[in-house]
């Protein structure tokens, strides 16, 4: 029983800002995915949780309480840190047990072994327990660092960035690890990361931080589908999605199209996008195309926007290919693996309208996309 | 491999071995000097050559003055209080300077280094008169503060970037794991700077062992220390130099058996924090 409520807190370290004017709602159980590039104010918004620091304004809840005042060990909040923050001076199983013999979390040693072995256990680390901290690998000490504060059952768990220091193939092992405990576990979670992919996978809700602003907060899918801003959408997925002005064209009644990349080609909106777009009077507009939605078009299609090949790189089972269309802009595709292209050839590609995301074009603000896009894909 | 094998390869150690052992015996020829001079009767004193008849006659006479048999206990006494003192006093200040950010952090650690700038005999007039008003001269307590200008600065900059090397991280993780503040000080950091209090410890220790102007000019009769008790063999009509080489060596003595006890400590510390920091 503890959800965690933060109401605009701010935070600032002398003129250096950590967040500011930040308002998060965290579920009873749920698994939140704190996702922001360097400086965002992550890992300040988890030390605000844990009363590491204090914060200059806002309230912090846990399960409806005001934890404000109180010191991090009274909180029973676990979390994970970055560095691990594991203690040098002892072994593995004395670094797990550290807690279990603090004056608040005190028991008996014969239940402190019996803990610690079952977490080790699942940490697959029970046959390092005598092993000095010194002497292991970076993916154990994250083991570690998981063991020590899965041992005494908190309220919240935090856990900050805890796979960037490991290289890849452990860090998409350790993920599917992660995912299988989030569901053993059932405890209120706040992980903070800042790769797309691990906020997607894992997180029940993504926060979406900025220089200390929350952008969005809204499930994986909405988050890569519906990003509330450009920013937001150049964040989340890989090569980064494609950005172009564009115009709206009015033709026959009801029917709203754009116009693109310097070409008379009109790409007639879905009705439901027609309608957000009428409601909000908008004119100027950007738009935003994934790269996996960008087709190259057969020769002679009448819908397809004209390019020369500006790069092409093959990554095994898909490769990313750089378009550069007749206005000069650049288009970043995600084409089939078995695919090649020349350099500096031309080519036609074209663009489901379907797929469009629609942002305001002053705000830099999310304005529509068409529903039956998500259920397709 | 080449190397290895022929007559260079073989002569390559050997003459390395050799500069090394001739830098090694001008370097501590003053000390080798000291322990000879020292076996050596009075009037063999002055023969350059290193022919003589050993003898502890010396050892017997400067053992023999109670004096001097005090004067290493109170130097013991005080200098051990000292670094006692040094250590209450340095632990925290020198926490405080390695993690916290306040406003005149550096101006305040840089006077506490500025301490050692300046030479004793500059500022032991001013001292003496203080020391005088207060009462203060010719006490263990009195010399135990002066020799504060002496270790504390040492160790609070040592210690200080042994501190500034923990990660605060491992501060909040201790606290999150139930700790108060003052248990995880005790529990988690002090452990971990430990080769840097034993290294720091140790070097204050010496320097204030070996301490003469505030000695001389601050002490007196009743807590004379060994560094000024030596200076009674110097009479003005008669030097006795095998008095004075064996006194030398009896007050060296604890240092250099100390310093080997915590050799392995004594280069981890200094060469971990100190030098970084």
């Amino acid at each position: 029983m503890a959800s965690v409520e933060l109401q605009g807190l701010t935070k600032f370290y002398h003129k250096r800002r950590g967040v500011e004017n930040l308002s998060l709602d965290i579920h009873d159980k749920e698994f939140m995915a704190v996702f922001g590039p360097a400086g965002a104010g992550k890992t300040t918004t988890l030390n605000l949780i844990a009363g590491i620091v204090t914060p200059n304004s806002g309230t912090v809840k846990l399960g409806g309480r005001d934890i404000g005042g109180l010191e991090p060990a009274d909180r029973n909040v676990a979390m994970v840190f970055e560095s691990y923050a594991l203690y040098p001076q002892f072994n593995v199983y004395d670094n797990m047990a550290f807690p279990l013999r603090s004056p608040k979390f005190k028991m008996p040693e014969d239940k402190i072994k019996e803990r610690v072995t079952h977490h080790a256990k699942v940490m697959r680390i029970d046959h390092l327990l005598q092993r000095p901290i010194q002497a292991l690998s970076n993916g154990q000490r994250q083991r570690t660092a998981l063991g020590r504060a899965l041992v005494r059952n908190p309220d919240v768990f935090l856990l900050d960035e805890p796979l960037s220091h490991l290289d890849a193939k452990l860090r998409h092992s350790m993920r599917a690890e992660l995912k299988e405990m989030r569901t053993q576990l059932g405890t209120t979670t706040i992980y903070v990361t800042h790769d797309y992919l691990e906020a997607m996978s894992l997180g029940d809700r993504v926060a979406v931080l900025n220089q200390g602003h929350l952008l969005q907060l809204a499930s994986p899918d909405d988050v890569y589908f519906r990003p509330a801003s450009i920013d937001v959408a150049k964040f989340f997925g890989d090569p980064e999605v494609n950005i172009f002005d564009a115009t709206l064209k009015t033709s026959g009644g009801s029917q709203i199209s754009v116009q693109m990349l310097g070409e008379n080609i009109p790409l007639a909106l879905p009705p439901d996008v027609v309608q957000i777009l009428n409601e909000k009077h908008t004119s100027k507009i950007q738009v935003g195309v994934r790269p996996p939605d960008v087709r190259i078009a057969p020769e002679g299609d009448k819908q397809a926007f004209h390019a020369t090949i500006y790069s092409f790189e093959p990554l095994g089972t898909k490769s990313i290919l750089t378009l550069k269309a007749v206005d000069g802009s650049f288009v970043r595709a995600l084409v089939d693996g078995h695919l090649t292209f020349e350099i500096d050839r031309r080519t036609q590609f074209c663009i489901d309208p379907h797929l469009l995301i629609i942002f305001d074009g002053q705000s830099q603000k999310f304005l529509a996309r068409s529903a039956d896009s998500i259920e397709n894909s | 491999m080449d190397r290895d094998t022929g007559i260079l390869g073989l002569l390559g150690p050997i003459l390395r071995n050799l500069i090394l052992f001739l830098y090694a015996l001008f370097a501590l020829f003053p000390l080798i000097w000291m322990v000879i001079l020292s076996f050596k009767p009075d009037e063999q004193m002055f023969t350059t050559t290193f022919i003589f008849t050993p003898t502890l006659d010396n050892f017997r006479a400067v053992l023999g003055e109670a004096g001097f048999v005090r004067s290493l206990w109170n130097n013991l006494v005080i200098s051990g209080l000292a670094v006692a003192l040094s250590l209450i006093v340095g632990v925290p200040a020198a926490y405080a300077l390695g993690r916290y950010q306040f406003k005149g952090r550096e101006d305040i650690a840089f006077t506490f280094l500025s301490f050692r700038f300046a030479p004793e005999i500059l500022v032991i007039i001013p001292l003496y008169l203080i020391y005088q008003k207060l009462g203060l001269i010719d006490s263990v307590f009195g010399l135990i503060w002066v020799y504060q200008l002496i270790s504390l600065p040492l160790l609070i900059w040592i210690l200080r970037g042994f501190f500034e090397d923990i990660s605060p991280d491992i501060e909040g993780a201790a606290q999150l794991d139930g700790y108060s503040w003052w248990q995880v000080f005790f529990k988690v950091l002090l452990p971990m700077v430990k080769p840097g209090i034993v290294a720091a410890a140790l070097l204050c220790f010496i320097f204030c062992w070996n301490a003469f102007t505030f000695a001389l000019q601050l002490g007196g009769a009743s807590t004379q220390t060994s560094t000024v008790s030596m200076t009674r063999f110097l009479a003005s009509d008669t030097v006795h130099y095998g008095w004075v080489a064996a006194a030398a060596l009896l007050a060296a003595l604890p240092e250099v058996i100390l310093a080997l006890l915590i050799q392995k400590h004594l280069v981890r510390g200094l060469s971990f924090g100190a030098v970084k920091g």
